[in-house]
């Protein structure tokens, strides 16, 4: 643990530690941090925003409210590459060695959904590819000052702010960001920038802000007895009307942070002789996701398909990793073209 | 960092034609150390792979105490195991396994065990009626169910003289329909139909089934109304796998992933659940 020297007294910067980046020195720290690492932020495209590899500082927005598609796309690729094969059984399996990341301006929603992932990932016969990239990758959230208008975190305890999870912890007191350590990484990376520590008294300020965001939410789901109302409302009308409207495109899924189903195809190259084994995200939602050969298939009806989706984020995730499957990221709402939304389900069947 | 989606080269060492569409293949890891220490429960199941065709779960249908091979039988149905069906004796195919969960063998001990299976299903059992054979002694009565669509579509007909031989064991079997003018000294009908000369009662006995799952689903219906229990009877699901190690969601059901909580599962396990879960085949 180092001392911070330059303050002209003796604090000794570690996990809890407080530290101020003022904004105006933002691009300067995204520029140090791309010395050591390669820098994935939120930058702006069109009128939204996307997770992207920041090849210039000045390209990082922290005023975004939620982006299309999570950070889950650097750790659970979209397309990833198992090994290569030969006819005779030979194999190569793919390098997983990676530069070091930072995921830079994570939101808390994603962090929690991140953790969900460590877990589907990380238990029992880890995912190497997946294991390989997360072990990479540092943190840096960004707690919420702005709520998006789908956002509903706050009701479960996945937002606007973050407990742990970070290796540094960005709040926007107006002028300043105030940074809060949260591991031995994340310690290196204030000693080596130069961050001036901040007093106690910063976090009064930043509990003021969030407080304020809190008052922001427009939509809310209550967990309060999730489970039971689930369990009983298996066959609440809702499911006929949402028949009616869903078109099972899986848009829902695609965008959701917390989704880890995958499926597996072998491409062949031109030789004949040679190919891939790749993997590529699915979705639970589309049709060919549970057909069986001779054309079985065990969720053939788009009813059993919508439910799939609800019960696995809402009732399943639970026994399965002991946690919520939903992280209130408010982005299957956003990405549904018939405006399908989790937590109006949610209200319909309370009857509210 | 192992990598569990790797799978090893395996080598054909006999193939051996079961009915016109399916087939049973004596295999060996290429390298002599993975063979030594692969073993497997009965139940459970291996990915085997097509290499540039793809991938599929398989069960293991041998001899558990036999370390020296391991077989599948395998029904010719779609991508993998239409090209299998292609292969010649030395060929290799990918191996990874053995995953899931096993019949409770250990349940099982000094009990009767009634075996209730239907066409391929009757593959996953095969290692525990050689178990039976084997350690005759830990076991009580045992009786086998067999129906198939057709005599020529039964499994290990070189084998029933054996099973039948044995002390306190009954083979039964039964077909849907007798094709030509075949002689066909046993039952015309669905497996359920054995039940009216069986002669397992709940008594002390655990049930053991396997067989697509509309048939399952009378099959537990049936016996239900016989005064089995949902803690003594146990099912063997078939789910689409593209992984075999809980990480890539498709043979979920409910809470459990099926390749890793099952494929045999414990009927009170999974009475819980809504029937749509489960998800009964619906077929076109
Ligand atoms: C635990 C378990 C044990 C099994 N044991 C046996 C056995 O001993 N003998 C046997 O003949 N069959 C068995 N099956 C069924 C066998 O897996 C399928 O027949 C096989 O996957 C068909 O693959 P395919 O490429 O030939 O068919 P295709 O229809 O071309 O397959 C296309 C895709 O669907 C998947 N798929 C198709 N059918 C199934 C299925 N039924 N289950 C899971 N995924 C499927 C394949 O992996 C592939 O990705 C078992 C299935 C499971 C889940
Ligand atoms: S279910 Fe919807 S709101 Fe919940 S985490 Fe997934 S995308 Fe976000
Ligand atoms: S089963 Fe559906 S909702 Fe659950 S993780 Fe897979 S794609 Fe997402
Ligand atoms: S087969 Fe992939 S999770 Fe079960």
């Amino acid at each position: 643990m180092a001392i911070a020297k330059h303050l002209g007294f003796n604090e000794r910067i570690g996990i809890g530690s407080l530290a101020l980046l003022p904004k105006d020195h933002l691009y300067d720290f995204v520029d140090q941090l791309m010395e050591e690492f390669v820098v994935v932020g939120p930058v702006a495209k069109g009128s939204e925003f996307v997770f992207s590899e920041i090849r210039d500082p000045e390209q990082v927005r922290l005023d975004y409210e939620t982006t299309i598609l999570p950070p889950k796309k650097v750790l659970h690729r979209p397309f990833q590459t198992l090994f290569s094969f030969r006819e005779d059984g030979g194999i190569t399996e793919e390098e997983r060695i990676n530069k070091r990341q930072v995921l830079f301006g994570v939101h808390p929603c994603d962090v929690h959904a991140i953790s969900i992932l460590d877990k589907a990932y990380g238990s029992e016969y880890p995912d190497p590819y997946y294991m390989a990239h997360r072990e990479q990758t540092l943190i840096i959230a960004l707690n919420c000052t702005q709520v998006g208008k789908n956002c509903f975190c706050h009701s479960l305890d996945t937002g606007p702010s973050l407990k742990e999870g970070y290796d540094l912890l960005l709040t926007d007191l107006g002028c300043s960001y105030l940074v809060e350590v949260g591991s031995e990484s994340g310690t290196g990376i204030v000693e080596r920038t130069g961050l001036a520590l901040a007093p106690r008294v910063k976090m009064v300020e930043k509990e003021k802000r969030l407080d304020n965001a809190r008052k922001k939410f427009r939509k809310r789901l209550l967990t309060q007895g999730l489970h039971e109302l689930l369990e009983e409302n298996f066959r609440h009308p809702i499911w006929e009307e949402l028949i009616k409207s869903c078109l099972a495109c899986g848009s829902c899924t695609m965008v959701c942070p917390t989704c880890f189903c995958y499926n597996v195809v072998d491409k062949i190259d031109l030789s004949l002789k040679s190919g891939r084994r790749q993997r590529e995200w699915d979705s639970c939602m589309l049709l060919e996701y549970a057909q069986v050969a001779l054309g079985h298939n065990f969720r053939r009806d788009r009813d059993a398909r919508i439910k799939q989706r609800i019960y696995h984020k809402l009732l399943y995730y639970e026994p399965q990793f002991g946690t919520l499957g939903c992280v209130g990221c408010g982005r299957c709402i956003s990405a549904c073209v018939k405006k399908i939304d989790i937590t109006e389900i949610i209200v319909r069947m309370r009857g509210e | 960092m192992l990598n569990p989606f790797r799978p090893e080269p395996a080598v054909i060492k006999e193939i051996k034609k079961e009915t016109h569409d399916t087939t049973t293949y004596t295999l060996t890891f290429k390298d002599a150390n993975i063979q030594a220490d692969y073993f497997f429960q009965p139940g459970q199941f291996n990915m085997i792979t097509i290499f540039g065709i793809g991938e599929a779960p398989i069960s293991i249908s041998s001899d558990p105490d036999n370390r020296s091979s391991f077989q599948h039988t395998v029904r010719h149905v779609g991508n993998v195991t239409n090209k299998l069906a292609t292969l010649q004796e030395g060929a290799i195919v990918g191996v990874r396994g053995p995953y899931g969960t096993g019949w409770p063998i250990d349940l099982m001990q000094g009990k009767n065990v009634l075996i209730v299976a239907g066409g391929i299903g009757l593959a996953p059992l095969r290692p525990v009626i050689l178990h039976l054979i084997k350690h005759r002694a830990e076991f009580g009565k045992v009786e086998i169910l067999y129906g198939a669509r057709t005599p020529n579509d039964m499994l290990y007909t070189d084998q029933y003289a054996d099973w039948s031989r044995q002390d306190r064991f009954r083979v039964l079997f039964t077909v849907d329909r007798i094709t030509g003018d075949r002689q066909w000294p046993h039952r015309v009908g669905v497996v359920t139909t054995l039940f009216q000369e069986m002669e397992s009662t709940p008594e002390n006995t655990l049930v053991l089934t396997c067989g697509p799952e509309i048939m399952m689903q009378f099959v537990v219906k049936n016996l239900l109304q016989r005064g089995f229990n949902q803690q003594q009877i146990y099912v063997s699901l078939e789910r689409r796998m593209n992984c075999g190690v809980r990480k890539c969601g498709k043979c979920q059901i409910g809470p459990k992933f099926v390749c890793r909580d099952g494929p045999v599962f414990a009927l009170a396990e999974l009475a819980a659940l809504p029937e749509e879960t489960l998800g009964g085949v619906a077929i076109e």
